[in-house]
């Protein structure tokens, strides 16, 4: 960066010395102040300080810059003005003749105009001078003969000196003997070395910055330990006094109470002496009077005296002091305050626990994640976590309670039984024992999952209803049905959820010629179940089963309720019972179709030479009717007698007369909601055979009755065949 | 062959034309019906053909009918000749009305007089469709045909004659034994002489006893108060009794309070219509 290309500039540089050297006196700080002749002067030095800017990035660091707009230094001593200001002044000087010219400074100064003042110019030049340890003579000195060189510029850097030189000053006899380098050389290697040192300096400045709040976070972490100490100490302490005052009760009133015993003792003693003493005096008295008396009454006296006497003296005396005036030595047992005082210094019980809800979904059918937390400092060693199943209103039966000692604050409890509610509490525990038990949270584990009821499936192109068992004893809250696309399986994961479902079935809706597979969960506050064993569904025409609940008795189901037997053997008409669901005077059984209108299609098996009927109805038909004879049903009956096949189709009693060459072996047949038409096909002729027009304001069933033994076989599943949709 | 539109007349999106053209078969001018459905504009679609019965031209049917919504909407095209050949000038055919002019029985006479024109059979089964295939956009793989009373009877021989050129037959109250009835001697007689053995040939019960082909499906109403059945000029239980036997399909249904009249053809003719496009559309 060559900042003295234009000698104009150089030339401008005393007049605008002696100009700056006025400024510098009044201080003044915008570059306004510098009058209008230094207009483009100070445009071209704006240039400058721009380029400078943008090679020192000085542009990026703006807190840099701010500084020193920030820093209005008064002109007062060097020894203010920080060094590492100066610091960064010297690439932008360095750039420029090395002997330190006021002009250069100022003109610099100038250039950076909008962020300096004068008075820090003045206050750089200064300090740059006591960083580089020149005599301010000296300084002027080179000042002046500066002017008339103005037009030669340093070009080498004398490393020696660390100064910028004039080439031919080489020859001088100062630098004669110090290395020389070129100016460019000299600028990229400050330049380098001052780019360390910042990036140093930002480091530094994190690091102290870093520090400082570390230091506040343990200056606040010191208050805290402090106050629990003292809280601790206190508490410790007093225990101690209560506990000594205590004792101090104690003692005392134990020895008022030996002092007491003594007493009484004494007193009892000196009673029973004060007796002794009277008698020994009343005898002494009576032996007295004795002496006084006459010979005869003194001999009778005497002897009887003497006996007593005898016996008196006789009776020992005790002279023993039975009390002592001494009292033991009291034995203080200090132990317990002893401990007191020795476990003042140790960690006291932690507080409770709290016990967390349970997290949603966080259960499984055996097992449940408990979590919970501490909300002191306390240490804690351990965590005791107890459980027992959720009592019933029976309260006299005591659940068996289960405890683990877990170090975490969570646990995953198993071995549990599924769809149940369980109480937990826990206890922190550590060398100064535990802490008092948390509340009692209640969790309750996944349900099992429900067993889907695969038999009793319905579908058709559009739907399938499905229904399960629950697979838990008691309630759950909803099922959740999920779908999947059976063709494709890489696309992992449920494409379609039906959720919040509070029975046992669901109608869901498909796309129709796919394959699902369909699985269903229970789901309960402890998240939900995992799947049941999956099911298939085609939505390939309609499948359904034939309902064992509505056959009449003579009738058998097989067992993949598609077949209907009925045998040579013929149950007694009395044994019938009569229920609302099963057929009584029609050998009849019905199909439990999908509730959907659209489309069905179904084909039932026959025999040439069975006297059957198939057909539809709704649910309600009469069972005590035969099929077709009422308006709630529509079907087609074929009788076969004396080698003649005879077709009927009979709704209401009544059918159209038509004649069927050949008998069909399988019937096809569409019932359309749409359309409200029932039709009937000779599926191995393609051949339509006749259609009832119906209407259906309710869902019926298939329907199929035999009037004579043999069995009519349904086919499902079968999409409608192109001949059956001109229909 | 050139053709001589008569008539045209737009219809269900499609086109009803009359044709007049020069019959080799018959010598003479002979007009036919044509019902293009909308798709034939840009497709070939497969052709069915009606024959009428006794007394009856090209016009009855499509004038009383009510075909041409399904013609329509199955995409068929519907092609009606006249019952017979016209303007002949031979002694005694316009006599009765169940003989000669209009009751040509869609037979190949044999008989002197008759044998030049009366050639009904060779002209529906031969020359029409050659005529229709090559001046209208039909297929010529898929052709089916149906009728009344006579032309029930027409269709019935037709078809069973000539196992697999039609994917499907079926009449309106056909004459289903002529060699028994009133009508069929009167007509085999006069053109085809007294050799019952010729009449066989053109009785449908007789032909299906002896026929060999691929499966048929057969679908015939009849309406239940037709004073004709009622005069057994019909004898339906001949045929589906001789059908049983032989096992062809049938399905045939007697129509309650409907008659002989183009009441009970409109009626019942959507069926027919779907019958014959669920062959021809297949």
């Amino acid at each position: 960066m060559d900042l003295h290309d234009s000698e104009d500039r150089l030339q401008l540089f005393p007049e605008e010395n002696t100009r700056m050297r006025k400024e510098v006196v009044q201080a003044e700080m915008a570059n306004e102040s510098r009058g209008a002749g230094d207009g483009k002067a100070q445009r071209d030095l704006q240039e400058e300080v721009d380029e400078l800017v943008h090679l020192y990035g000085l542009e990026d660091d703006h807190e840099l810059r701010d500084e020193f707009v920030d820093e209005n230094m008064p002109r007062t001593g060097v020894s203010e003005y920080p060094p590492y200001v100066m610091k960064r002044r010297d690439p932008a000087r360095e750039q420029r003749d090395w002997r330190p010219r006021g002009e250069t400074v100022e003109a610099e100064d100038l250039g950076f105009g909008g962020w300096g003042s004068a008075g820090q110019c003045q206050d750089l030049r200064e300090a740059y001078r006591y960083t580089h340890g020149r005599a301010s003579e000296e300084y002027e000195c080179y000042v002046i003969p500066e002017e008339e060189d103005e037009e030669e510029a340093a070009d080498v850097f004398c490393v020696t000196c660390k100064t910028p030189i004039r080439a031919f000053q080489k020859v001088f006899d100062e630098h004669k003997e110090h290395e020389v380098i070129p100016l460019n050389e000299a600028l990229e290697s400050a330049k380098d070395e001052i780019h360390k040192n910042m990036y140093k300096l930002e480091k530094q400045i994190i690091q102290m910055e870093n520090f400082a709040n570390h230091l506040e976070e343990v200056f606040i972490t010191v208050e805290e330990n402090f106050g629990k100490q003292e809280q601790n100490f206190e508490s410790h302490y007093n225990e101690i006094l209560e506990t000594l005052a205590q004792k101090y009760e104690e003692k005392i009133q134990a020895l008022g109470e030996k002092k007491k015993e003594k007493l009484e003792a004494l007193y009892g003693q000196l009673v029973s002496c004060g007796e002794n003493l009277d008698t020994c005096k009343e005898l002494m008295e009576t032996i007295e009077e004795m002496c006084h008396e006459e010979k005869v009454d003194f001999i009778k006296d005497a002897v009887a005296m003497a006996d007593r006497l005898g016996k008196f003296l006789k009776a020992k005396t005790d002279v023993e002091i039975s009390a002592q005036p001494e009292f033991e030595d009291q034995t203080l047992d200090f132990s317990d305050v002893e401990q007191l005082m020795g476990s003042i210094n140790t960690i006291p019980a932690p507080s409770a626990p709290v016990i967390n809800p349970q997290a949603p979904n966080s259960a499984t059918g055996s097992s449940v994640r408990v979590c919970w937390s501490l909300y002191s400092d306390d240490t804690v060693e351990s965590y005791q976590l107890s459980y027992r199943p959720v009592q019933d209103s029976s309260p006299g039966k005591d659940q068996a309670e289960f405890t683990v000692t877990v170090k975490e604050t969570y646990c995953s409890v198993t071995n549990l039984v599924p769809n149940t509610q369980y109480e937990f509490w826990v206890t922190a525990h550590n060398r100064a024992g535990p802490s008092p038990s948390s509340e009692h949270a209640v969790y309750m584990t996944a349900p099992s999952p429900p067993i889907i009821k695969t038999k009793e499936i319905r579908s058709c192109e559009e739907a399938v209803l499905i229904c399960w068992e629950s697979g838990n004893l008691n309630p759950v809250d909803s099922y959740t049905v999920e779908l999947t696309q059976a063709e494709s399986p890489e696309a992992s994961g449920v494409t379609e959820s039906v959720v919040g479902i509070p029975t046992c079935e669901s109608l869901v809706q498909l796309q129709p010629g796919r394959s699902y597979i369909i699985c269903v969960r229970a789901l309960n506050m402890g998240g939900p179940s995992v799947r049941s064993e999956p099911a298939t569904v085609h939505t390939i025409g309609s499948y359904f089963r034939l309902n064992k609940d509505t056959c009449h008795p003579w009738l058998i189901i097989s067992e993949d309720g598609l077949t209907v037997v009925r045998s040579e053997r013929r149950i007694p008409a009395r044994e019938l019972s009569s229920s609302d669901s099963r057929f009584t005077r029609c050998v009849a059984v019905m199909g439990n179709l999908i509730p959907v209108r659209g489309h069905h299609y179904w084909e039932v098996e026959v025999d040439e030479h069975l006297d059957y009927t198939v057909g539809v109805a709704f649910e309600d038909v009469t069972k005590q009717e035969d099929l077709g004879a009422n308006c709630l049903s529509w079907c087609m009956r074929h009788t076969f007698a004396s080698s003649r096949h005879r077709y009927e189709f009979l709704h209401n009693r009544t059918t159209p007369d038509i004649r069927i060459t050949v008998p069909p072996k399988k019937i096809g047949i569409l019932l359309d909601y749409e359309n409200s038409k029932l039709s009937f096909f000779n599926v191995d002729l393609s051949q339509h055979l006749y259609t009832f027009s119906c209407q259906l304001h309710e869902f019926v069933h298939p329907c199929f009755s035999l009037e004579t033994p043999g069995c009519l076989k349904v086919h499902n599943g079968i999409s409608m065949p192109k001949h059956v949709t001109f229909y | 062959m050139a053709l001589k539109q008569i008539s045209s007349n737009k219809c269900f999106g499609g086109l009803q034309k009359v044709f007049e053209h020069d019959s080799v078969e018959l010598n003479c001018k002979m007009k036919f019906a044509v019902y293009l459905p909308p798709k034939a504009e840009t497709e070939k679609c497969p052709a069915l053909y009606w024959l009428s019965g006794l007394t009856c031209t090209e016009q009855n049917f499509i004038s009383k009918s009510g075909y041409h919504q399904a013609a329509s909407e199955h995409g068929l095209v519907v092609i009606a000749p006249d019952t017979s050949p016209r303007g002949c000038n031979i002694k005694g055919e316009d006599e009765s009305w169940d003989f000669g002019t209009g009751a040509g029985f869609y037979v190949d006479a044999t008989e002197d007089l008759w044998k030049t024109n009366y050639r009904m059979y060779s002209y529906v089964t031969e020359e029409l469709p050659q005529l229709i295939n090559a001046n209208f956009p039909v297929d010529p793989q898929r052709m089916s045909v149906f009728g009344h009373s006579m032309g029930g009877h027409g269709a019935l021989i037709c078809a069973l004659k000539n196992p697999g050129k039609y994917k499907s037959v079926s009449a309106f109250a056909p004459i289903c034994n002529p060699v028994l009835c009133p009508w069929g001697k009167k007509a085999f007689s006069g053109y085809l002489g007294t050799d019952q053995s010729k009449w066989k040939a053109y009785d449908a019960t007789y032909l299906v006893k002896s026929y060999p082909g691929s499966q048929l499906d057969i679908l015939i109403d009849q309406g239940k108060d037709d004073q004709f059945l009622l005069d057994g000029q019909l004898l339906p239980d001949n045929f589906i009794a001789a059908c049983t036997e032989k096992k062809i399909p049938v399905v045939f249904r007697l129509q309650e309070g409907y008659d002989h009249s183009y009441y009970f053809i409109a009626t019942f003719i959507t069926d027919h219509i779907r019958h014959h496009a669920k062959y021809l559309n297949a």
